[in-house]
């Protein structure tokens, strides 16, 4: 390797510069993937007057809705939000309760196959069907009352949280159970005492995220009657009271905010282990 | 400091040096104290909790039980008839991801601390984010509707600004976790922190983003199915004309074609996803 | 802070970077980490154009610090750091990064993006003398290119030009880097632990390319190293540095064991050399 004088690069003699690899894989796909959404543009005939028209219209409204919110509403909507928010509440202990119950037996190691595959695919199959569907369901047994929203969230939340729980489980190092085992315990011992204490916080922590999940979806769920904010929401949207709207979605937006500060606070101290830190302090 | 040596060991036998049990029954006692007033204050009907009616399950249970057999004998006659809409839910969530892609470039790096060492844009990108991210999706379609009238239009808004919200989200963590050395060499060579990122943070970030964008495209497909609820377009509004005529038969077929896209929307993703690394 | 803060950068514009080598002087330095560490303490240095200096001591005596203090990564919080007529420790935003132009650095970690091709990767080399739009749309100038191409050929790596960074070796990596820096074609180079990471003949190769640097360039060459018998043989003066201060300052050659025990502040041991023999 000889030194070249990088101070004049236009006279010395020129480099052995190696041709440029074509990359026609990455071109190919960067093509189809453009001519599809390309085409799905276009096949969705969106009006382009009404494109051009949205950011004014956002502008209006946006306007309309928070330049003067009527917050003489502000009592009524606080009560529904806690009607949403207990919704979400009782949806998620008792989805919580029903997916570690089906949870546990469904993860590998502790139920056997004929139990674990029918739990698995029903979970699955839970999964694939839209909170508002079930809700749809439900209230043709309880009608539409708030308790349709949190039996639908119960149960529609089985569909991931008993995955997470059985997932859950099965991260659990294999070393703790097998402790349990070599000493002659019982599959209910070896669930109580190995498994149990490793996989709580995550549980815990996953649980109260469930809460946070189901709080938006219960602010969904009014959409189709069975009340609480979303209810009031879409009145107030058909009926285009833009200062109420405008004062229910900042309420929407603060409280979501606010407990999911709350919770995921709560969740960062279950999962670095909140005993082990006082006992420390103590010393 | 004290050597024990094992002739010390006979004086503290029989009377063993327990040390004091850490008292943590008040902790638990409080935790599930405050589970306990939580649950029972959501069960207050007069201050807005839910009426907990088990009587009306016992009462009613046929009813729900009549739904789902019907549901599970599917009306196969619909089919032709949710091609239509079918197809314009995967436009509108393929269009949905493709948009929030292109804006969720920029919005991931303001979001992220070796990208945007600015504290106080990036906590500003971060906290409208945040609030982006409160609004339930079907809250955003319902106000979009009444503002610019049914069609795909508001179903394509929402699913826009649901995309951002996690895909830029979840973008600007992983900028924020992965040990971004890289920026040094940039910083050393006086480039702006504009140059930096497009050089050395974007091609790096590059699979994280394409694979949070597929992974928004997935939720699409599942969100846009419901959005027509709400006159937003897409499947969603022949599930609403269905359950409508209470025809729970030709409901079964639409979620069983739901799931089966879903299932291969998914998996043409991991397919594509496996090839990005 | 300093209280003479002229701008010397516009003196810079004339004279073409790569004309020759400069000094670096350091008056008083003192760095001071929000924690509450102190890095370096009241250090003052004064290295000739050309020099080959190494930076010996342990991890953690602020040879690190030291030497991004130089090129301003790390701002001292008293005491002024001039390089030829740049006064680092007065310089901001565009300034600073004009100067920082002018002075290459390479790092123990390479600093490399890994997803991005070397030619991309040596590129960033030419930020300062590019703008910022040109980066973004990735437009580069035959200049610019011509510049990279033959940084990279003077380390041989032009072979691996349209490569991964990522598939190469720690050696290739560490030349690259080596392009890197000097596609700015800078009057000063620094480097920081540049052969920690690599085995020891690859060690050898990086810092001979070093030395090749030194002396057919006439770069200044300033290079933190933890290991005694590479300061010796590669460089000229030796700087030894413990717990912040200076504690050794000489010929590298006639460094003695006992100067190395000075600086490491405890018995010479095996792993202090690469040549474990």
């Amino acid at each position: 390797m000889t030194a070249t004088d990088t101070a004049a690069p236009a006279r010395t003699p020129a480099l052995p510069i190696p041709p440029r690899p074509r990359q026609v894989a990455a071109r190919a796909a960067a093509t189809i993937v453009t001519i599809v959404v390309l085409v799905s543009f276009w096949g969705l005939d969106l009006e382009w007057s009404k494109i051009a028209q949205l950011p004014q219209d956002l502008v209006h409204y946006g306007r309309l809705m928070f330049s003067d919110p009527d917050w003489s509403m502000l009592p009524e909507a606080a009560l529904q939000t806690w009607r949403s928010v207990s919704m979400a509440w009782i949806g998620a202990i008792a989805g919580v309760v029903l997916s570690t119950l089906l949870g546990i037996p469904a993860a590998h190691g502790v139920g056997p196959a004929w139990v674990r595959f029918p739990l698995r695919w029903s979970f699955a199959v839970i999964r694939a069907v839209p909170d508002v569907l079930i809700a749809i369901i439900i209230l043709t047994v309880t009608g539409l009352t708030p308790f349709t929203g949190a039996l639908a969230l119960a149960i529609g939340g089985i569909g991931t949280h008993a995955k997470w729980t059985y997932e859950t489980i099965e991260a659990v190092p294999p070393g703790t159970a097998e402790a349990v085992r070599a000493s002659g315990g019982s599959l209910w011992e070896v669930v109580r005492w190995g498994l149990w204490p490793v996989a709580a916080p995550e549980l815990m922590s996953l649980a109260l995220y469930r809460f946070e999940i189901n709080v938006r979806t219960s602010a969904i769920l009014g959409l189709i009657g069975v009340g609480g904010i979303g209810a009031m929401l879409t009145q107030y949207t058909q009926h285009r009271e833009w200062d109420v709207v405008g004062v229910l979605i900042i309420v929407v937006v603060v409280v979501t905010m606010l407990i999911d500060a709350v919770s995921g606070k709560v969740r960062r101290r279950i999962m670095e282990g909140a005993t082990v830190r006082d006992v420390e302090r103590k010393h | 400091m004290t050597v024990h040596t094992p002739a010390s060991a006979p004086e503290t036998q029989g009377q063993l040096m327990i040390p004091p049990r850490p008292r943590t029954w008040p902790k638990a006692l409080g935790v599930t104290a405050v589970l306990a007033a939580l649950t029972i204050l959501t069960t207050i009907p007069a201050i807005g909790g839910v009426e907990i009616d088990l009587a009306s399950i016992a009462r009613n249970w046929t009813n729900g039980v009549d739904r789902i057999v019907q549901m599970l004998t599917p009306d196969w006659s619909i089919l032709p008839r949710t091609w239509q809409p079918m197809l314009e839910t995967l436009q509108m969530a393929i269009v949905g991801a493709a948009i929030s892609a292109g804006l969720a470039v920029p919005l991931s790096m303001w979001a992220a601390r070796p990208t945007n060492p600015n504290g106080v844009t990036r906590r500003a990108v971060r906290f409208v984010l945040n609030v982006v991210r409160a609004v339930p999706d079907l809250v955003y379609a319902t106000v979009l509707v009444a503002m610019v009238g049914v069609g795909t239009l508001p179903g394509v808004v929402t699913l826009v600004l649901f995309d951002i919200g996690i895909v830029v989200k979840l973008v600007s963590e992983a900028i924020d976790s992965a040990d971004a050395h890289y920026m040094e060499a940039g910083r050393a060579a006086g480039g702006t922190q504009t140059q930096i990122n497009r050089v050395t943070a974007l091609p790096q970030t590059w699979p994280v983003f394409a694979s949070q964008v597929l992974y928004s495209l997935e939720l699409n497909v599942r969100i846009s199915a419901i959005l027509g609820l709400v006159g937003a377009g897409g499947i969603g509004r022949l599930i609403d004309e269905m359950r409508g005529f209470y025809r729970y038969d030709a409901l079964g077929t639409i979620i069983l074609e739901i799931l089966v896209v879903v299932l291969l929307i998914e998996w043409a993703s991991n397919v594509l996803r496996k090839r990005l690394r | 802070m300093s209280e003479q803060s002229h701008a010397v950068g516009s003196e810079a514009e004339g004279a073409t970077s790569a004309s020759g080598s400069w000094p670096i002087s350091l008056t008083d330095v003192t760095v001071r980490y929000p924690n509450g560490v102190v890095a370096l303490k009241d250090v003052s240095l004064e290295i000739e154009p050309g020099q080959m200096v190494a930076v010996v001591g342990l991890s953690g005596s602020g040879k690190s610090t030291l030497i991004r203090t130089v090129n301003g990564l790390v701002q001292p919080t008293a005491g002024t750091v001039r390089v030829g007529e740049h006064e680092m420790t007065a310089l901001r935003g565009k300034a600073l990064r004009h100067a920082r132009g002018d002075i290459g650095m390479i790092f123990q970690s390479f600093n490399l993006a890994d997803r991005t091709s070397v030619f991309r990767n040596t590129m960033v080399g030419r930020f300062s003398h590019t703008s910022t739009w040109r980066t973004v749309l990735g437009i580069s100038s035959h200049h610019d290119r011509d510049i990279v191409m033959r940084a990279l050929d003077s380390v041989g790596m032009l072979e691996k030009v349209w490569e991964r960074a990522g598939a190469l070796s720690g050696g290739q990596k560490q030349r690259v880097a080596i392009a890197r820096a000097l596609s700015q074609e800078p009057s000063v180079m620094l480097a920081d632990e540049p052969v920690a990471s690599l085995d020891p003949p690859t060690a050898h190769a990086v810092m001979h390319d070093l030395e090749r640097i030194n002396h057919e360039r006439g770069l200044t060459v300033m290079v933190n190293l933890h290991l005694m018998d590479l300061a010796r043989q590669y460089t000229t003066r030796m700087i030894g540095l413990r717990a912040g201060e200076v504690v050794f300052d000489g010929p590298a050659a006639s460094a003695t064991d006992a100067d190395f025990e000075e600086i490491y502040g405890r018995p010479v041991q095996p792993r202090d050399r690469l040549d474990v023999s």
